[in-house]
């Protein structure tokens, strides 16, 4: 994975899982040597210095690294909410970078992410009217999304009478809701005790297997670390080592 | 250490929010320093032009005996002057007069002597009516009461001498009857004594033959007065003028030890400007006080968009353990910035403003400086109360409340539990019913008193109304915004498509803020409507009270010995001119009073001068000069004339008319058929109308005393080339309509508006672009983090675009509509309650359509300049954003 050769183009999309002309299974993201340097006046930071990586559909993924490895700033590149300022990468299976949300990419922020002046389902049913969804049915989806998460009772609440958890729990409704080929989860249960956050991995790795959506979390939480497929240590900017668990 | 670290921070990463709140603060400051100015400068104006018609400055009662130049020297002394005369007061017993063999004789009266030169002197004691001013003059009212004309003999009745026979020269009207035979000497409040209703004028040689004798017989009949005309070098303040003025008299009557007393005119003219200039500054003020306030609820409005963020900054300081006073000492810091930049940036706006409007630079010792040193003061509160007292509420709240974001379920305020918005509008509904049951008296001016009040209480009303209907429009916009989700749906599905429910509930959610713009748009506009409209119709009433007064764009008067009638073609085909009527002015007695009579075509008369239907009593201009052409002997009367000799339509009138072929006045027969109020160049006492064809063949001359003149440009122009066409006759003027409306001077409508206009228009433009555009934009920033996190789930640029032109026309639509109606309302009361200010009233509120449309556009650019600086922010690098929040 740290060193992926070149990829074969020409994929076409089969069902949920794209293939490319050979048959073989389309890689949702692929990245060559990506970067990301800020500039800030004359202040120069390396919030990422190389990463060379590939997420297949159904791949389970923690990124693990000290503060500022890097971890948050590959999440932010692989999802395309940021450009890189060198190497390259591509999502052979889900399209170009303007097209990858909300359709097929779902975030959850290490902050609370919810907007404040819609309810609990309004914020959850967002991404699916985003992607010019029916107000009926998307509605009945973020309740079920709500529903799993045991969070039906909130949905009417706002944003600002919820706790730090519960509003984790709804960010992370609102990403499941939109039944997202590649989740990207920065610190998902930061915010939450030990059995909330294992109930909450309980039910997102149950619905991501259905789906067969690749999930990549950044996370300190060895608890959550563990119950992923393969860690990708970061350091120093760098996607230093991928170990399967 | 920690202040500068604070300060660097807020420079360096909320510039945009203190930029914001220094331009509300330079609004306010920079509004009310120029109002401010504008008042000072009016008041002095005010205090020139009202004591320029003063006739006579003092009027001097010498004693019987007093020594002439001891007390001229004395006033030499005590004042510079410009004229001084000497006046003889005589009574008489009374006049007779024999004509067409019958002898009138007159009750008791005065004769005057005056010097020869006294009509150059102070020429509105004078208004030669009929005949040559060179000999006796007999008074308009004596005239008629004698029956006499020019060249008839009139004997006086002396006090204690033999009667004496005089030859009248003339007939004139004496228009400041009640100063030239005031009771000089009597108690202030004493009741004014009515003028003498038979006066005879003299040259003073003849007058001291005539009346020396009287003098030595009997004292007591016989004064002496110096009428003075003083040096006009007054404090530009009228009550420091009237002050100087006092002094200057009093210093003279010391001087002159008891010789004589002072009837001081300049002293009551000036006491009646004080009353004024305060009538002028209420009204100003009132004017603008609505924009000041606007200006400084959008600097609050502006400072308050930043709340939430302070609010959590705050929080997040205490929890760190900053105490109270350490987080007041960071925010007055923040205040004390932004509120001097904001008083520097307003006091150097209004400085530039005043040159622009002429008034000029403010000097160390003028008033206009004070303004400065308040607006400035007022800026510094402002940015003060609008930072500190938050942040003094907040210090006493949990501070983890506060780092937590909050849209909030919030409860009612207490203005509306209290139903203020209703009290106000009730407040203004009573306020101007009171008006209106008085006739809309806001000033009361009894005849024969200088002073004048105002009722100031009146301008509640329009006040009221303007801060009721702002409170009235937030409960309502509120309420409806709470009850209105489903057509919320309805408005935002056009712009938001599948997001129309989003958007609306985002809307529906945030209402107070909503409401909040709204409201502020509307002031903002209602503000600018009503003054527009306002000023307009004011403006236009003074053009049309100048057209009364001139008459046309240009009017050529004269004599009718060299009448400019003689002259109409020539007039006719000036380059500029539209249109030339001729128009007759005679004098006709009705009954013993001597009246204007004006001879038209009542055809044609209109293609020259504009005739409202406001001048005659059954309000149709049209129809009563059809009925007047209808009927050749026709007449239209004054309604006092009707109702004195009781007449009715259809009833023979018989006026006196002199004839050209004997100058002789006879008999003419004439027929009632209306009531006229106003007439160009009439007075504004009782006159008559007639058909000029009519008039020519019953005086045997069918001269033109006036020409009206109609003009496609500039009036000025055009009355100089026609000056040159008339130059050549004797005793003829041109008068244009714009050196007339300057000239117009009353003491309460002499106020100029137009330099407060050019103020207030440009700066209510300025504060709907700000209530449009930089609350708006403002309060978009602070939502960055919100069109982030959609940016971020995925939403296009169309998407987000639905938010932000949701809620900015959302706005802006609806608080222009709300505005434009509270504007026109505000207005129509105004001219109402103003109504004694319009001579004529107005028919009609005049609607300046253009600059409304200037100031919807200024706001509509405003706004949409925000929302494309808001939807550009909200595509900037999306890590960049959720990461500066």
């Amino acid at each position: 994975m740290a060193n992926a050769g070149s990829f074969p183009s020409g994929q076409v999309r089969a069902g949920t899982v794209a293939v490319d002309v050979t048959g073989a299974v389309a890689a949702l993201v692929e990245a060559h040597g990506l970067g990301r340097v800020y500039q800030r006046g004359t202040t120069r930071v390396v919030a990422l210095a190389s990463a060379t990586c590939r997420v297949q559909p159904g791949d389970c993924i923690a990124v693990v690294g000290p503060s500022g490895s890097g971890k948050s700033t590959l999440l932010h590149l692989l999802g395309g909410l940021d450009e890189p300022t060198s190497g390259s990468i591509v999502w052979p299976a889900l399209g170009p970078r303007e097209t990858l949300r909300p359709a097929h990419v779902a975030y959850v922020f290490q902050a609370p992410s919810l907007l404040p002046a819609l309810s609990v389902v309004e914020n959850v049913e967002l991404p699916l009217l985003l992607g010019d969804g029916d107000a009926t049915t998307e509605r009945a989806a973020a309740l079920e999304a709500l529903s799993r998460l045991d969070l039906y009772a909130l949905a009417d609440r706002l944003p600002e009478e919820l706790s730090g958890g519960q509003a984790q729990r709804v960010a992370l409704a609102r990403a499941l809701a939109s039944r997202p080929r590649l989740l990207l989860a920065d610190e998902p249960t930061g915010q939450l005790d030990h059995a909330t956050a294992a109930q909450m991995l309980d039910v997102l790795l149950a619905s991501l297997d259905r789906t067969r959506t690749a999930l990549v979390v950044a996370t300190h939480d060895a608890a959550v670390s563990s119950r992923m497929h393969t860690v990708w240590r970061m350091r120093h900017g760098t996607l230093a080592e991928s170990v399967p668990c | 250490m920690l202040s500068l670290l604070w300060l660097k921070g807020l420079i360096a990463r909320r510039s945009a929010r203190l930029v914001g709140v220094a331009n509300g603060v330079a609004v306010t400051v920079a509004l009310l320093a120029s109002i401010g100015a504008f008042i000072a400068a009016s008041s002095a104006t005010m205090t020139q032009r009202a004591i320029a018609d003063v006739p006579v400055d003092w009027q001097v009662q010498l004693v019987p005996g007093a020594d002439l130049a001891a007390a001229t020297a004395a006033l030499g002394q005590a004042t510079p002057y410009e004229a001084l005369a000497l006046v003889g007061y005589a009574d008489v017993t009374g006049l007779s007069a024999t004509t067409s063999g019958t002898v009138q004789t007159t009750g008791p009266g005065k004769a005057l002597g005056l010097g020869v030169d006294y009509r150059q002197l102070f020429p509105a004691e004078l208004r030669l009516l009929t005949g040559s001013l060179d000999g006796v003059l007999v008074a308009q009212q004596t005239a008629a009461n004698l029956h006499v004309a020019p060249g008839d003999p009139v004997t006086i009745q002396r006090i204690g001498l033999d009667p004496v026979s005089v030859q009248v020269a003339s007939v004139v009207d004496l228009p400041q009857a009640d100063s030239l035979f005031q009771a000089v000497g009597v108690p202030a409040g004493a009741a004014p004594q009515a003028p003498p209703d038979n006066v005879l004028l003299l040259p003073i040689e003849q007058w001291h033959r005539l009346f020396d004798g009287q003098a030595a017989a009997r004292p007591d009949s016989v004064r002496t007065q110096l009428h003075v005309r003083l040096a006009h070098d007054l404090p530009a303040d009228p009550e420091a003028a009237y002050t100087a003025v006092q002094q200057r008299a009093h210093n003279f009557e010391a001087r002159i030890a008891g010789s004589g007393t002072v009837g001081d005119n300049l002293g009551a003219r000036l006491l009646g400007v004080r009353g004024d200039a305060l009538y002028a500054r209420v009204l100003f003020l009132f004017l603008g006080a609505p924009g000041v306030l606007l200006a400084a609820l959008l600097a609050s409005a502006v400072a308050a968009t930043g709340a939430d963020r302070r609010r959590r900054e705050q929080g997040l300081l205490r929890v760190r353990g900053a105490s109270t006073a350490q987080i007041l000492r960071l925010e007055a810091l923040e205040a004390l910035v932004v509120g001097v930049v904001g008083v520097v940036a307003g006091v150097l706006v209004s400085v530039l403003t005043g040159m622009a409007l002429g008034i000029g630079l403010p000097g160390l010792d003028s008033p206009s400086l004070v303004w400065v040193l308040l607006a400035a003061l007022a800026g510094l509160a402002l940015a003060i109360g609008a930072t500190l007292v938050p942040a003094w509420r907040q210090a006493r709240r949990s501070a983890w409340m506060d780092i937590r974001l909050g849209v909030g379920r919030e409860g009612a305020p207490l203005w509306q539990r209290l139903y203020l918005d209703l009290v106000l509008l009730v407040g203004s509904a009573v306020a101007f019913w009171q008006m209106a049951s008085a006739g809309y008296q806001l000033v009361l001016a009894p005849e024969g008193v200088a002073q004048s009040s105002v009722a100031y209480q009146s301008f509640l009303a329009p006040v009221c109304l303007w801060l009721g209907g702002g409170l009235l429009a937030v409960r309502l916009w509120d309420r409806g915004l709470a009850r209105g989700r489903g057509l919320l749906v309805w408005l935002a599905r056009p712009l938001a498509g599948g997001l129309a429910g989003a958007v609306s509930a985002s809307l529906w959610r945030q209402r107070t803020l909503v409401t909040r713009g709204v409201v502020l748009v509307a002031l903002a506009v209602s503000f600018a409507t009503s003054t527009a409209v306002f000023n307009t119709t004011y403006n236009a009433q003074a053009r049309v009270d100048a057209e009364l007064t001139n008459g046309a764009d240009v009017t050529v008067t004269g004599p009718t010995a060299s009448n400019p009638g003689s002259l109409l073609p020539q007039l006719a085909a000036l380059p500029g001119v539209i249109a030339a009527q001729p128009m007759q002015h005679r004098f006709a007695y009705v009954g013993t009073d001597l009246q204007d009579l004006y001879g038209i075509d009542p055809s044609h008369i209109g293609e020259a001068t504009s005739l409202s239907n406001a001048y005659f009593a059954n309000g149709n201009a049209r129809d009563t000069l059809a009925a007047l052409a209808a009927q050749p002997d026709g007449i239209l009367l004054s309604a006092e004339t009707a109702s004195d000799y009781q007449l009715q339509p259809g009833d023979t009138v018989n006026l006196r008319l002199q004839s050209a072929q004997d100058q002789q006045y006879h008999v003419v027969p004439f027929r009632f058929i209306g009531i006229v109020r106003e007439f160009p160049t009439a007075p504004k006492d009782s006159f008559l109308v007639a058909n000029a064809t009519y008039v020519a063949q019953q005086t045997a001359t069918p001269a033109a005393e006036i020409v009206l003149l109609r003009t496609s440009g500039d009036p000025a122009a055009v009355a100089a080339r026609a000056q040159a066409v008339v130059g050549s006759l004797a005793g003829v003027r041109v008068t244009d309509l714009g050196t007339t409306q300057r000239a117009i001077s009353s003491s309460l409508t002499a106020i100029d508006l137009r330099g407060l206009t050019q103020l207030e228009l440009a700066f209510a433009v300025l504060l709907v672009a700000a209530a449009a555009g930089l609350v708006l934009r403002l309060g978009l920033a602070e939502r960055q983090r919100t069109f982030a996190i959609l940016a971020a789930l995925g939403a296009r640029t169309r998407q987000l675009g639905a938010f932000v032109w949701g809620e900015s026309l959302l706005v802006f639509v609806g608080g222009s509509l709300v505005g434009l109606a509270l504007g026109f309302g505000i207005a129509q009361m105004l001219v109402l309650l103003l109504t004694g200010v319009f001579d004529p009233p107005p028919e009609a509120l005049v609607v300046p359509w253009g600059y409304l449309a200037a100031l919807i556009s200024a706001g509509a650019v405003a706004m949409v300049l925000a929302v494309v600086a808001a939807l550009a922010a909200a595509r900037r690098p999306l890590v960049d954003a959720l990461r500066d929040l």
